[in-house]
């Protein structure tokens, strides 16, 4: 089965490597979106269905926190997975996203069969 | 937090981003700061947490160019100058976002946007600082030199009663 994924970031280049790794890493993907923030993202989701999130957290007008926040609240959205990238592994952090509703964690900097091996675990393609 | 501390995270959190997400194997390390005789690209991010402070990162153009192009998978003479600007931000972000992590585990950082430098407002050290780290890798293309300085906003506790 092949997943479509949404990238969200506000660093053009970073969406681009996460794109690449995600390809070069043996993921199976068919359609990868990208959005610069929380709330570009929330509009992509009005169109689109994924089957994955990989988010940033510190991004202008809706950061990772509150996006989200948004996706818990919504009835349809909470039930797509989201994992977060970040460079930020302290501990709070970590907790208060997970609280929050975050299924994964990756801290940058990682290797591409680390992003691999979370987005498979977190859609259960490990246990196929 | 002890400026040796500092230093040896700054070394570490440098050399495992670099080699990580940016493919780059340090040729080596070196005390004195970058080479900046040619163009250098210049980044700085702030934090706020326990401590505050910034990093700045300078590396040279030639490097920039040959570190965004790995990071991007792109032919060197096919990067644009906005994407090495770009790639030079995310670099200082994950950086600083390690140091901080490796320093501090257990405090939460908020960490604003990199933004560019112009070449007027580069300097070694700010004034102001409490403590600081200067750790410049030499690269196949040139040099990388990251500055993180931190400054502790509270006042000592003997003096909170005067305000």
């Amino acid at each position: 089965m092949a997943y479509r994924i949404l990238i969200v970031d506000d660093s053009p280049a970073m969406r681009a490597f996460v794109r690449r790794v995600l390809e070069l890493s043996g993921f199976d993907l068919s359609d990868c979106f990208e959005a610069g923030d929380g709330a570009e993202a929330l509009t992509l989701l009005g169109a689109e269905w994924v089957d994955a999130i990989l988010t940033d957290i510190n991004m202008p007008r809706m950061d990772g926190e509150q996006f989200l926040a948004r996706l818990a609240a919504d009835d349809l959205l909470r039930s797509i997975p989201a994992i977060v990238i970040s460079t930020d592994a302290t501990h709070g952090r970590i907790a208060r996203l997970t609280a929050l509703g975050a299924r994964g964690y990756v801290t940058k900097p990682f290797v591409p069969e680390e992003l691999r091996d979370v987005l498979e675990r977190t859609l259960g393609v490990a246990d196929a | 937090m002890r400026e040796a501390e500092l230093e040896n995270a700054l070394r570490l959190a440098a050399e495992e981003v670099l080699e990580k997400m940016f493919f780059v194997q340090p040729l080596e390390e070196h005390s004195g700061g970058a080479d900046d005789s040619g163009t250098v690209l210049s980044a700085e991010l702030t934090f706020e947490g326990a401590p505050s402070g910034s990093l700045t990162l300078a590396v040279s153009e030639s490097a920039a160019r040959q570190i965004a192009a790995d990071f991007l998978g792109e032919d060197e003479g096919g990067v644009s100058d906005r994407k090495v600007q770009e790639v030079v931000c995310e670099l200082a972000n994950m950086i600083c976002g390690s140091v901080l992590s490796r320093v501090e585990s257990e405090t939460t950082f908020r960490l604003a946007a990199p933004r560019l430098l112009a070449s007027d407002e580069r300097r070694l050290l700010p004034e102001s600082a409490d403590e600081s780290a200067v750790f410049t890798l030499e690269l196949a293309n040139g040099s990388l030199t990251a500055t993180v300085v931190t400054r502790n906003l509270l006042c000592p506790t003997d003096e909170k009663s005067a305000f």
